[in-house]
């Protein structure tokens, strides 16, 4: 009898031993993780994996979120210690960052086997854009391509009286409908809050400024084009028909948009989806619009949107780099990006393969125009970005942020951006 | 000499004990001072990207004691120490009291005391931010008002302040309570017995008997004020227009090392909050001299 609290113990112990295997494989597969941050997603990520995972049956990916706010945090530790996902989605915001330091696998010649000049003849001059480091090499595969626009509550504009916005709206009607849709409803205009990217940096880019030079080695906020956009967004908040930051600080405009609270912010066509997925008792009462224009700009048509794109990355000094590359060798084909974006989450970069995007939201149900953000790639402006980005964003911001409470004046907040862009960009070049 | 002497014996079971304290002297060692170390040369260094350093000698330093956000935020924590702890102690002596006194459910209370400590912390903001929630918060609309309770740079810090203190009531007054509970009662007959009111009581017998628990209590109260940042961060986010008058040492070091990549500029902070508890601690271990009786 004796023997039994022996064999038990031996049992726990195998079983602990057993466990501590189980992060390798047991199965003789690759397995392979894949890091994203947009649960919305998750879907048509796992369906790409399984469509490579089903000519490749050695292979298990494994997609995994992470929120976006924890994703950079986690992954810049990673790549110190070398333990980075096998496949992850990079950001325009920290490419460049990244590929400087050579954590990332070049992928220019990936294709080659396949066709010459593949990324050129496939993806636009934005898209590659997005996904080169600063010696120009490609970084990452192309995912998706995104620009922002209007979104618009139906029911508050017929309330007021107001036609709905067009492609020949402009700043002044932005102002216009939004005051009477106060004076009429009570409810807010539209909601314009302290963000670059969903805020200033499209009207900069209508007014013919620029937030960075072409070379991206200089700010542009002593620009007057940038000068007369920040001055008309940041202006919006005097308005009564805006809240004021303060009430961003707790009430994400997307947010007040679907409490019918407000009546227009802007967005970006990744949460398309997502939104009509959430708030199935909006159907039908809200649409998009172009982003208005830019009466008198300083200089161009007047119109812009900012374009952003993410890609698919690898390591270069990856455990499993070279399936890795041929996982997103096939995430980049035709094959996989007309997949991905059946799923009505992104719309994929690979040029033609747009439409099941905008086919999702009809087989879905969903009464939207979501075929105009087609239209607006025309316009668009490639997500601003250089090296010294991830030192420059935050404290660029905060500046703004000094302004919307009334503790400086727009016009020396844009020379103090001017100087922490320039000063941080000029470190940044001197460094490399 | 004496050592010299240990019996065999004696020297074998000396070598056990040393045996036995070592996981918990490496653990300390590489765990806590290797990375109090790295801390010390990483605020003289300048973060590259990906754990590549340069030196730089105090530039650091002088960057930080030139930046106005920095001496905003060591005020800021400063003024969170003093809003909290006074207030949170005496509201914890206060619970402990009421809880070590003879009334019906006092397990019940103690439980409904305790619970905010169980809660996960960020559940206990996500609860408190709707409360605080300008618009439409309960907290507003009970008074009647419009007060910008965690976006008004004049009320974001009583608001960080009143959840600090109340997640920490439960925990301080628990240990109070062990402390009011060591107290003998023939002090207090005799004392009664002297026709002492309960007012002198109290400050005759329960505060200098309890005074051993409450610095105990104040030191690690005030240790965690001045590193607080969890709550801060989880209540007022980068966006928030008031972010600068409730930014402590912490947040900053955080915006700093993870947000900007400044983690030299991050350690330096760092090692200024680490000499501030410092000194705080050394003055509380001088001012107890004054207040905290040892003598049962």
């Amino acid at each position: 009898m004796k023997k039994i609290p022996r064999i038990a113990a031996l049992i726990l112990a195998a079983a602990l031993l057993l466990s501590l295997c189980g992060c390798g494989a047991v199965d003789g597969k690759t397995h392979l993780k894949f890091q994203i941050w947009d649960v919305a997603q998750r879907e048509s990520m796992q369906a790409v994996c399984d469509a490579y995972t089903e000519k490749h049956p050695d292979v298990v990916i494994e997609v995994q979120v992470t929120s976006w706010n924890e994703y950079w945090t986690k992954l810049e530790a990673a790549a110190e210690s070398n333990t980075m996902p096998d496949i992850f989605w990079m950001h325009t915001n920290q490419i460049l960052y990244y590929s400087d330091f050579g954590i990332l696998a070049d992928v220019t010649e990936l294709y080659n086997d396949v066709e010459p000049g593949y990324y050129e003849n496939h993806f636009s001059d934005i898209s590659i854009g997005n996904a080169q480091g600063s010696d120009g090499r490609m970084y990452g595969v192309p995912k998706d391509k995104d620009n922002i626009f209007l979104v618009y509550n139906k029911e508050m504009f017929d309330a007021a009286g107001v036609a709905y916005p067009d492609e020949n709206w402009t700043w002044d009607d932005l102002v216009n409908a939004s005051q009477t849709i106060y004076d009429k409803t009570g409810n807010y205009g539209y909601m314009a809050y302290n963000d670059d990217q969903m805020g200033y940096w499209s009207f900069v880019y209508q007014a013919g400024g620029y937030i960075l030079n072409e070379d991206f080695t200089k700010a542009g906020f002593d620009q007057p084009g940038t000068k007369k956009g920040m001055e008309f967004y940041v202006g919006l908040q005097d308005y009564d028909w805006c809240p004021k930051q303060a009430y961003f600080a707790e009430t994400a405009p997307g947010t007040a948009f679907f409490s019918g609270i407000g009546a227009m912010y802007i967005e970006g066509n990744w949460e398309l989806m997502n939104k009509c997925v959430n708030f199935p008792n909006m159907d039908g009462k809200w649409d998009i619009a172009p982003m208005p224009k830019c009466p008198d700009p300083v200089s161009g048509d007047g119109r812009a949107t900012i374009s952003n794109g993410l890609c698919y990355s690898t390591a270069a000094k990856g455990r499993t780099r070279d399936i890795a590359l041929d996982v997103i060798k096939f995430f980049g084909t035709e094959e996989a990006q007309l997949l991905a974006s059946s799923y009505g989450a992104a719309i994929s970069a690979y040029n033609g393969t747009e439409q099941p995007y905008f086919d999702a939201f009809d087989k879905k149900g969903y009464d939207i125009n979501v075929e105009m953000v087609m239209d607006q790639f025309e316009y668009g402006v490639q997500n601003v970005n250089n090296a010294a980005k991830p030192k420059w964003k935050s404290p660029v911001l905060d500046e703004v942020n000094k302004v919307y409470n009334g503790q400086q004046s727009l016009e020396q907040a844009m020379a103090k951006m001017q100087q922490i862009v320039d000063t941080e960009t000029a470190k940044k070049l001197a460094g490399n | 000499m004496k050592k010299n002497k240990l019996s065999p014996a004696a020297r074998r079971e000396q070598n056990w004990a040393y045996i036995m304290v070592a996981p918990t002297i490496i653990g300390l060692l590489v765990l806590n001072l290797w990375p109090f170390a790295q801390t010390i040369y990483t605020s003289f260094c300048e973060h590259l990207g990906f754990g590549h350093y340069k030196f730089i000698g105090l530039a650091n330093y002088a960057e930080m004691f030139q930046t106005p956000e920095f001496w905003k935020a060591t005020w800021n924590t400063i003024l969170f120490c003093i809003l909290t702890v006074p207030v949170g102690l005496f509201l914890s002596l206060l619970v402990a009291m009421l809880l070590n006194a003879k009334i019906k459910f006092k397990g019940g209370f103690r439980t409904i005391f305790f619970l905010p400590m169980v809660c996960a912390p960020a559940a206990v903001t996500m609860v408190w931010r709707w409360i605080f929630n300008g618009e439409y918060g309960i907290l507003n609309q009970a008074l009647g008002a419009k007060i910008g309770w965690i976006t008004d740079p004049n009320f974001v810090m009583i608001s960080c302040a009143i959840v600090a203190i109340w997640s920490n009531i439960g925990y301080d007054a628990v240990l109070l309570l062990a402390g009011l509970q060591n107290i003998p009662k023939t002090l207090y007959e005799a004392n009664s017995i002297d026709g002492a009111g309960k007012v002198k009581q109290f400050f005759t017998i329960t505060l200098p008997m309890v005074s051993p628990t409450l610095f105990v209590v104040m030191i690690m109260r005030l240790m965690a004020s001045v590193k607080v940042y969890d709550l801060i961060y989880m209540m007022v986010e980068e966006t928030n227009p008031a972010v600068t008058s409730v930014q402590s040492l912490m947040y900053l070091f955080y915006r700093e090392s993870f947000v900007a990549g400044s983690r030299g500029m991050g350690s330096a902070i760092v090692i200024w909050t680490v000499l501030l508890i410092g000194l705080v601690t050394v003055i509380q271990f001088y001012g107890q001299k004054k207040w905290v009786n040892y003598d049962v």
